[in-house]
């Protein structure tokens, strides 16, 4: 078996090497379409990075009619902390509330003079995990302090919210679509390629089938040839979206999202990386088949 | 070795290339398939090998009926079979050691193996000399000489012939012609197309002459 890998593996290579012109277009087409799903693959990271940074933003703040005894204090922020939904509970004081109010208004914080300190209520912050930074998770953490009657009125940036979600939404659809068109046309274009390369080589496959030559015997070689083609065209695109994102992509990027809050642009994560060059190997080996199929008939 | 009962093959409603062919060749037969362009001489031979597929009729070779064989068993049938063509089908991008090479390779037989039989078959068709020559570097006649050594290579049960001296001078069929009577006398079944009367007039073998799809004549001499 390992020898008849190796047999076919030669053949591949050799068949490569035969048609230097036809397999650099295989792999140029690879590479270029690859390498334009990495640049939008890229995009769509930061922006959901970015969008992951302004999530933070999503936070309860509940008012406390009165303030509570200690005790109180206590088993408050202890059931508060006590939900799924909750990361952490801060408990801001009249006073603290007082001088991040006074801290806002800089040069006016002469108007507060003369006023008690006690005149804004004392409230708790509630942020939440990554996973509930939604409307219905915020929901879900109202509904339950509501049940406390200690609560007079809550703060949840409810429009900005709900356009919050409608943007997130539109990134997560846009993407899917735009996504699954590149690699549509990453693959129509890379099976035109790779169908020229059969057709080629439509006489020795001809050959091949009249001297008894199964169907995956004739057809090996090829799978191999399409899934080394691919393999090297993501290598290249991967290389190549780096190259160009440490040159041009970063810095208008940069430019870009830093302005708008997200903490740094990032290249593709590994696990990005393996799976650009696990999409050139299925380009490959799928744009084979296709054309496989036209011209090897048993 | 081939038995053909009330075969016809047709293409669409009008295009009818065999009708009710009916035809018993035994083992170690020399048979011309004859008759005029278009009589479905090549068809026949297309049948035998599986290209085509009968439209009504059952085909057996050695016991086997080809009839309705699944694909999957198509390259075991060929493999007992020797296919040559008046344009040789030779892959050009290879030497013409490989070319006759090939049906072992494709067979996973070993290389020494391979290497040996190659040589002997391509000393006995006179072209032990240009085994690394490629087929365009080739005459007709010894393009045609390699086609027959690539075809004899596996020792065939049947040698399926379609116009394989259709290009050549009258010289080069001389010797192409020793090739198959060759083959012939090795015990394999011959079976060859063409529509050259000069070629059977100077070997009189047995002859199935085809006319407008219609087997109208089998002669035996």
């Amino acid at each position: 078996m390992p020898g008849k890998l190796i047999y076919l593996i030669r053949r591949a290579l050799r068949n490569m090497f035969q048609n230097p012109v036809l397999c650099t277009a295989t792999i140029g087409s690879v590479t270029v379409s690859l390498c334009i799903l990495s640049f939008f693959a890229i995009i769509v990271l930061n922006v959901q990075e970015m969008t992951r940074h302004w999530s933070r933003e999503v936070q309860v703040v509940a008012y406390l009619d009165k303030v509570p005894s200690d005790a109180n204090l206590a088993s408050l922020l202890k059931s508060a902390e006590s939900m799924p939904e909750v990361l952490k509970v801060d408990y801001i004081t009249r006073q603290q509330a007082f001088d991040g109010f006074k801290g806002r208004l800089g040069d006016d914080a002469a108007l507060l003079d003369g006023l008690d300190v006690d005149f804004l209520p004392a409230s708790i912050r509630v942020t939440l995990r990554e996973n509930f930074r939604n409307r219905a998770g915020v929901e879900q953490v109202v509904g339950q302090l509501k049940q406390n009657r200690g609560f007079t009125d809550f703060r949840y940036g409810q429009d900005w919210l709900d356009r919050f979600e409608s943007m997130l939404n539109l990134l997560r659809i846009a993407g899917a679509v735009l996504s699954g068109f590149l690699l549509f046309a990453t693959l129509f274009i890379v099976a035109n390629t790779i169908k020229l390369t059969v057709y080629a080589r439509r006489e020795e496959l001809e050959v091949m089938s009249l001297v008894g030559g199964t169907s995956m015997f004739i057809k090996s070689p090829f799978l191999i040839e399409g899934a080394l083609q691919g393999g090297g065209g993501g290598c290249l695109a991967i290389f190549l979206s780096y190259l160009l994102f440490t040159l041009f992509l970063a810095s208008g990027l940069e430019n870009l999202f830093l302005a708008s809050g997200a903490e740094k642009i990032i290249f593709l994560p590994p696990f990005y990386q393996l799976s650009v060059l696990v999409a050139g190997i299925f380009i490959g080996i799928f744009g084979s088949l296709i054309s496989l199929r036209k011209f090897v008939r048993i | 070795m081939i038995q053909l009962y009330n075969v016809c093959k047709s293409y669409g409603k009008d295009g009818s290339a065999l009708e009710d062919v009916n035809m018993k060749i035994p083992k170690g037969d020399f048979v011309y398939i004859t008759g005029p362009s278009g009589a479905g001489k090549s068809t026949l031979l297309k049948l035998l090998y599986v290209a085509e597929r009968p439209t009504r009729g059952q085909i057996l070779i050695n016991g086997q009926n080809i009839t309705r064989m699944g694909g999957g068993k198509v390259p075991y049938l060929r493999r007992q079979l020797g296919i040559v063509f008046q344009d040789f089908k030779l892959i050009q991008s290879r030497t013409i050691f490989e070319n006759v090479a090939f049906p072992l390779e494709v067979r996973g037989r070993k290389r020494y193996e391979v290497s040996k039989k190659v040589y002997q078959l391509l000393k006995s068709v006179g072209l032990e000399h240009k085994l690394t020559k490629h087929p365009l570097e080739l005459s007709g006649g010894e393009q045609q000489r390699v086609a027959i050594a690539r075809a004899l290579v596996m020792d065939p049960l049947v040698l399926l012939a379609d116009e394989p001296t259709g290009n050549l001078d009258p010289e080069v069929t001389l010797d192409i012609m020793d090739l198959f009577k060759g083959a012939n006398a090795r015990g394999t079944t011959v079976l060859l197309a063409t529509h050259d009367r000069e070629l059977i007039r100077r070997f009189p073998r047995r002859q199935i002459y085809l006319e407008n799809g219609r087997m109208t004549e089998d002669w035996i001499p």
